[in-house]
């Protein structure tokens, strides 16, 4: 899949992303009656007023917005579990918590349009801010490491960090790769800027282009 | 390796390098002041890349280490490769590195490339996620061509993503709803308002 904002499409606007991050799912508290909806990504419903169901988020969103439900926040969207995650966070200099992949968007979707809905919100929306910081500091500190040597990267990135790093990251690799290339670097110069390395990595497999 | 359709890589192949006759060449034309049109044996001249390198393999001339990669630039790049400025000594450094390891096949000019990136690609990480706009000028100038494309590339997406967060105007609305109806499509748009409309729910403006 890709973005229909960029000409070459290789990346997302922002807007795209919150566009994809409506279809995930979550629990709302209608006050109407209504009939199951058959949809594409599934049925949803019945809807009775008081009985939680699980929708998603731009059906959600619609339905908040005509004061037919009230949506009931996720559960990694608490003031006891973010600062959890936010102190974690800030313990671990390079691993990265597990957070929802579409966590910016969501939060912002809701900030937007279930302000009421959320208890502390401005307590949640700052830890979320603080959360967000933290982790683009980590990834900036991360890239620098960066090198020819750079095959794949596993880590709990959520769609919007990888989106904005993609760019950069993407041509600094493909320069990498272009320079580090056999062809041109003798094996013995090679290993004078080889830095000293865990044994244990295993075999990689060579990005290729 | 070569992109044909790559104007970067086609701009690359119009830096000059350094090249020796090794043959007499008649009808060149390469100095005006010359009136026999005539090239003699070793007589040294500056060669946009993309002719040496067929006079090169021809054995006609031979190529040899153009300026940028000499051995001033090697240390200054070993002391401190990035403040040097390899944009007013050649701005496709890499991209002419490249070509030149091979076509004269001197291989230090590689790990050179690979120091001289390592060490700038840094400097382009930090300036591109947080400087102010305001320092970039002088650094910016520095900095080859694949340098600033990599800078911008950076540059542009956390633009975009700060932006977004800011909010602004968060949908826009399509021309047509905004747009009064014509006397002579009034039919038409009467049915395909309510399906805009539906659009108009799905986005959010309602």
């Amino acid at each position: 899949m890709s973005g229909q904002s960029d000409p070459r499409g290789s990346t997302f606007s922002a807007a795209e992303l919150e566009f994809l991050a409506e279809d995930e799912t979550m629990e709302i508290v209608p006050n109407l009656s209504m009939e199951r909806l058959s949809l594409i990504s599934g049925d949803f419903g019945p809807f009775r007023p008081q009985i939680a169901t699980q929708v998603p988020i731009w059906l959600a969103v619609a339905l908040k917005k005509r004061g037919k439900c009230t949506i009931r926040p996720p559960d990694w969207m608490s003031v006891e579990k973010l600062t959890q995650v936010l102190e974690a966070e800030r313990d671990s200099a390079s691993s990265f918590e597990a957070l929802p992949f579409h966590y910016v968007e969501i939060s912002r979707l809701l900030f937007d349009h279930a302000r009421d809905d959320i208890p502390d919100v401005y307590m949640v929306r700052s830890l979320i801010e603080d959360i967000k910081d933290v982790r683009f500091h980590k990834i900036g500190t991360g890239l620098e490491k960066l090198s020819s040597r750079t095959y794949a990267m596993k880590l709990n990135l959520s769609a919007m960090e990888v989106n904005v790093i993609r760019p950069f990251v993407t041509g600094g690799l493909e320069t990498f790769y272009k320079l580090g290339n056999p062809e041109m670097i003798q094996e013995s110069e090679r290993q004078e800027f080889r830095r000293p390395q865990a044994a244990d990595r295993g075999p990689r497999r060579e990005l290729r282009r | 390796m070569a992109q044909y359709y790559d104007i970067d890589d086609i701009l690359a192949d119009e830096e000059l390098v350094p090249a020796v006759f090794l043959e007499a060449i008649n009808g060149v034309g390469l100095f005006e002041s010359n009136d026999t049109n005539r090239v003699e044996p070793r007589s040294k001249v500056e060669l946009p890349f993309w002719l040496a390198r067929e006079l090169h393999l021809r054995q006609a001339a031979s190529v040899s280490m153009p300026p940028c990669f000499n051995k001033k630039t090697r240390e200054e790049i070993g002391a401190d490769g990035a403040h040097v400025d390899l944009r007013t000594r050649c701005s496709y450094f890499y991209e002419l590195g490249c070509k030149i390891v091979q076509l004269i096949g001197d291989k230090t000019i590689g790990s050179l490339l690979l120091v001289a990136f390592q060490t700038r690609y840094k400097e382009v990480l930090i300036k591109a996620h947080t400087a102010a706009s305001a320092l970039t000028p002088k650094f910016l100038s520095l900095l080859t061509k694949e340098e600033i494309k990599l800078y911008d590339a950076a540059k542009s997406s956390t633009a975009a993503f700060r932006n977004w967060r800011m909010g602004g105007p968060r949908f826009q609305k399509a021309s047509v709803l905004g747009r009064k109806r014509k006397p002579i499509g009034e039919k038409n748009m009467h049915f395909c308002l309510p399906a805009l409309w539906r659009i108009g729910y799905r986005l959010g403006c309602s």
